[in-house]
């Protein structure tokens, strides 16, 4: 473990961006790498890492033996068009409100978008707003208990999606009580048994796996513990420059030493054992079920469901009857997107052919274009597809 | 880094149109629909309310079109609507934010804003000491950029037809004919400054959005920057180019410099002068204070031997005391505005897609 003030223990707030603490660590990476003496894959699983690593260009500080890929960390791109559908479907019911965090407001489904000509272009909420659906962005899942409280008459529906962390506050509003009228689409994933599904796939070839900050605060490490007795090492990951830099030093340790573990370089905030009260409220409200991920595969016990007691907010139920099935299910993605590659860290985004062509932030084809987590739209934000940008002053 | 709100701004718009409790229009407690009719209760409504607070001949002459002196010489013009919601927010209001909008729209041109029109559609029922209120804090920020109110409309629309109060304002302003500013007028080598902090505007209004309600201890920005920009091009007579900074933030408006150019512009992060509590919630909510609106700021680009002068002559104003120089224009890449990190590395900043919402995790 790496110690004095390149160890985690040691980082303040005021450090967290600090230049020199970040050159350190940069160093710190380039020896390690040339210690190991071969070019190492890593790969982070949380659209904010994507984001981060694109804000502040970190990948340019690192040796080019050492890779940093984008893994299956975007709620919004894993989510199934079932659930997308659903949502749609629901807010074009007379007297429902759908209330969606802004994020997947923009993510199309399946069902066609009549009346467009530029090819495979499907509906999303935004498009249902547009053709009168009650669709309202919110906040937190506490808004739409309001929102609901104040609209008796009217049926609230919560589109719940998001992984282990976003799950938390719908547990907790629903185990404190929740109004008759408000239900919730059931799309919260969890991540760490797709995880064990990649080494699964061809050609896996990933070293070393930084976890996600967030949903390790809440599960803790020990359900990455299966990696590491594969030989994948593990650490947990925080957001700040520091964090990220800190993470893949720890993750480069291990693989030098040949000893892949699950450390914790991010330990301000996880804990070994994850947050205790916050996962038994869980365990309360929801039990874990095989769900679709997008594109990907349907995956045993990753999908949230609420268990029996609480089954009548479940938007799934109380609307059974009034669902279009048939509609609900439809081709994962539109034609010539290959959000699925990206998701599994297979193809970097500007290998696929629509990307930056048909598919851009203004007019996203698939859903990694979409959302703010995902990772196409972070590598067309962040010109992260362009080649380093090398300035020429006056 | 913190911004006082120059005090003497606030003091000013305290006093404005006479004590801001005092009633104008009596008889009635909200908008009706006559108040658009072209009938009695119009003309009461503008004899009591607008004249009475925009308070200027021309106006007070209830004539059909304002006749105003002859400017004598070239004539910007420049008209901008507003909705804002909440119509009310730290630091500002719909009413300011309307008066300065136009206001800055003339003045990043190098012109000198003198008359302005304010046209209101109004919903029926809007509460009409609101109203007042607004139209208080038009006349103040006017009064603060030495500009009149000469001409106006109001229009009333059925209750659930608008959402409250819409501004319509449009202006006119004096352009001397040594004026010359452009992007064409941009050379590699030109730094690029800002008068403040950046993002204070956009979080401030998001703070109080429905569903948000979080306690921030930040202002708006928006303030009418004709004088400022004034005081600068004194001292800086070559400024290439000025655009005031709004929707969008920076990244908007450095794109919008760069588009088809054959330069690049290149911000330093570490640079950028950007208000601790802006930081700190941009950084909770996933927002980027780059692309976050502004409604008191403007963006210059100046030749490198005046950039000294023009960052005095903005300091030494109290809309520019956080004033900074943020970045230059560079050769190369062309047709780019990019941002070089406190590490080193540097990144794209890329046009603004749409509104931003917080994230999910």
């Amino acid at each position: 473990m790496t110690e004095g003030a390149l160890a985690p223990g040691a980082f303040r707030p005021e450090t967290y961006k600090d230049p020199q603490l970040v050159a350190q660590l940069k160093e710190r990476i380039a020896e390690l790498a040339t210690e190991i003496g071969r070019p190492v894959k890593l790969m982070h699983i949380c659209g904010t890492h994507e984001h981060e690593i694109g804000r502040f260009a970190l990948r340019d500080l690192l040796p080019e033996s050492v890779t940093v890929l984008a893994g299956p960390g975007c709620p919004v791109c894993v989510c199934d068009n079932e659930y997308i559908n659903m949502a749609i479907q629901l807010s074009l019911t007379p007297g429902v409100i759908l209330c969606s965090f802004g994020d997947m407001l923009a993510v199309p489904g399946s069902i066609p978008l009549e009346g467009e000509r530029r090819g495979d272009v499907r509906m999303s909420l935004l498009d249902a707003r547009a053709r009168g659906g009650d669709v309202r962005a919110v906040y937190s899942v506490f808004e739409c208990k309001r929102i609901a409280e104040a609209n008796p008459d009217k049926q609230v529906v919560f589109f719940s999606v998001g992984f282990e962390t976003t799950v938390v506050a719908v547990a907790a509003m629903l185990k404190r009580g929740a109004p008759d009228n408000l239900t919730v689409i059931e799309a919260n994933y969890y991540t760490p048994p797709a995880t064990s599904l990649l080494p699964e796939l061809d050609g896996f070839d990933i070293e070393g796996f930084m976890l996600p900050g967030h949903a390790v605060t809440i599960t803790g490490l020990r359900v990455y513990e299966h990696l590491a007795e594969r030989g994948i090492a593990c650490a947990s990951g925080g957001f700040e420059p520091v964090d990220v830099m800190a993470s893949i030093v720890s993750l480069l340790e291990q693989l030098r030493d040949g000893k892949p573990t699950v450390a914790n370089p991010y330990n301000r905030l996880v804990k070994y054992d994850g947050n205790e009260k916050a996962k038994r409220e869980v365990d309360e409200v929801y039990e874990l079920a095989p769900i679709r991920w997008r594109g990907i595969a349907e995956i045993p016990a990753s999908g949230y469901k609420l268990r029996e007691a609480y089954a009548k907010h479940s938007a799934a139920r109380r609307f059974a009857g009034t669902l279009d099935e048939v509609a609900l299910r439809g081709a994962e993605h539109p034609k010539g997107c290959r959000c699925a590659e990206v998701t599994l860290g297979q193809i970097r985004p500007d290998e696929c052919g629509v990307f930056g062509k048909l598919c851009t932030p203004d007019s996203p084809y698939g859903p990694c274009m979409v959302s703010h987590e995902g990772t196409c739209r972070a590598w067309y934000v962040y010109g992260m597809h362009k080649e380093r940008l090398t300035v020429e002053a006056a | 880094m913190t911004t006082e709100t120059p005090s003497d701004v606030q003091n000013a718009e305290r006093s404005a149109g006479g004590d801001a409790s005092e009633r104008l229009v009596t008889r009635y407690d909200s908008v009706r629909l006559s108040h658009g009719s072209g009938g009695k209760l119009t003309l009461e409504l503008i004899e009591e309310l607008f004249v009475s607070v925009f308070s200027n001949e021309p106006l007070r002459e209830l004539t059909d079109a304002a006749i105003v002196e002859n400017l004598g010489g070239r004539i910007a013009f420049a008209t901008d609507s507003h909705t804002v919601k909440p119509a009310f927010f730290p630091g500002g209001d719909i009413g300011r934010l309307a008066v300065a909008g136009t206001i800055n729209d003339l003045a990043v041109m190098g012109a000198k804003p003198a008359y302005m029109t304010a046209a209101f559609l109004l919903e029926e029922g809007y509460d009409m000491a609101e109203l007042e209120r607004v139209v208080r804090s038009m006349k103040a920020t006017a009064d603060e950029a030495g500009v009149a109110i000469v001409a106006g409309d109001t229009k009333v629309l059925e209750r659930g037809h608008g959402d409250g109060v819409f501004i319509n304002t449009t202006g006119i302003g004096f352009l001397a004919d040594d004026v010359k500013l452009g992007v064409g007028y941009i050379r590699p080598g030109d730094k690029v400054l800002v008068n403040g902090t950046l993002g204070d505007h956009g979080i401030a209004v998001m703070s109080r959005r429905e569903g948000l309600d979080l306690t921030v201890e930040l202002e708006s920005d928006v303030a009418p920057l004709n004088g400022l920009i004034e005081a600068v091009m004194q001292v800086a007579p070559n400024v290439r180019f000025m655009r005031d900074i709004t929707r969008g933030g920076l990244a908007a408006v450095a794109n919008e410099v760069v588009l088809r150019q054959p330069f690049g512009l290149r911000v330093f992060d570490v640079a950028v002068p950007i208000h601790d509590v802006v930081e700190q919630y941009s950084e909770m909510l996933g927002i980027d204070p780059l692309l976050a609106a502004n409604e008191g700021k403007v963006l210059m680009i100046v030749p490198p031997g005046e950039a000294a002068a023009a960052l005095g002559a903005m300091k030494a104003h109290p809309l520019g005391r956080e004033a900074a120089i943020i970045g230059d224009i560079v050769k190369k890449p062309t047709g780019i505005a990019l941002v070089e990190t406190a590490y080193g590395t540097r990144r794209v900043l890329e046009m603004p897609i749409e509104e931003q919402l917080p994230r999910i995790c």
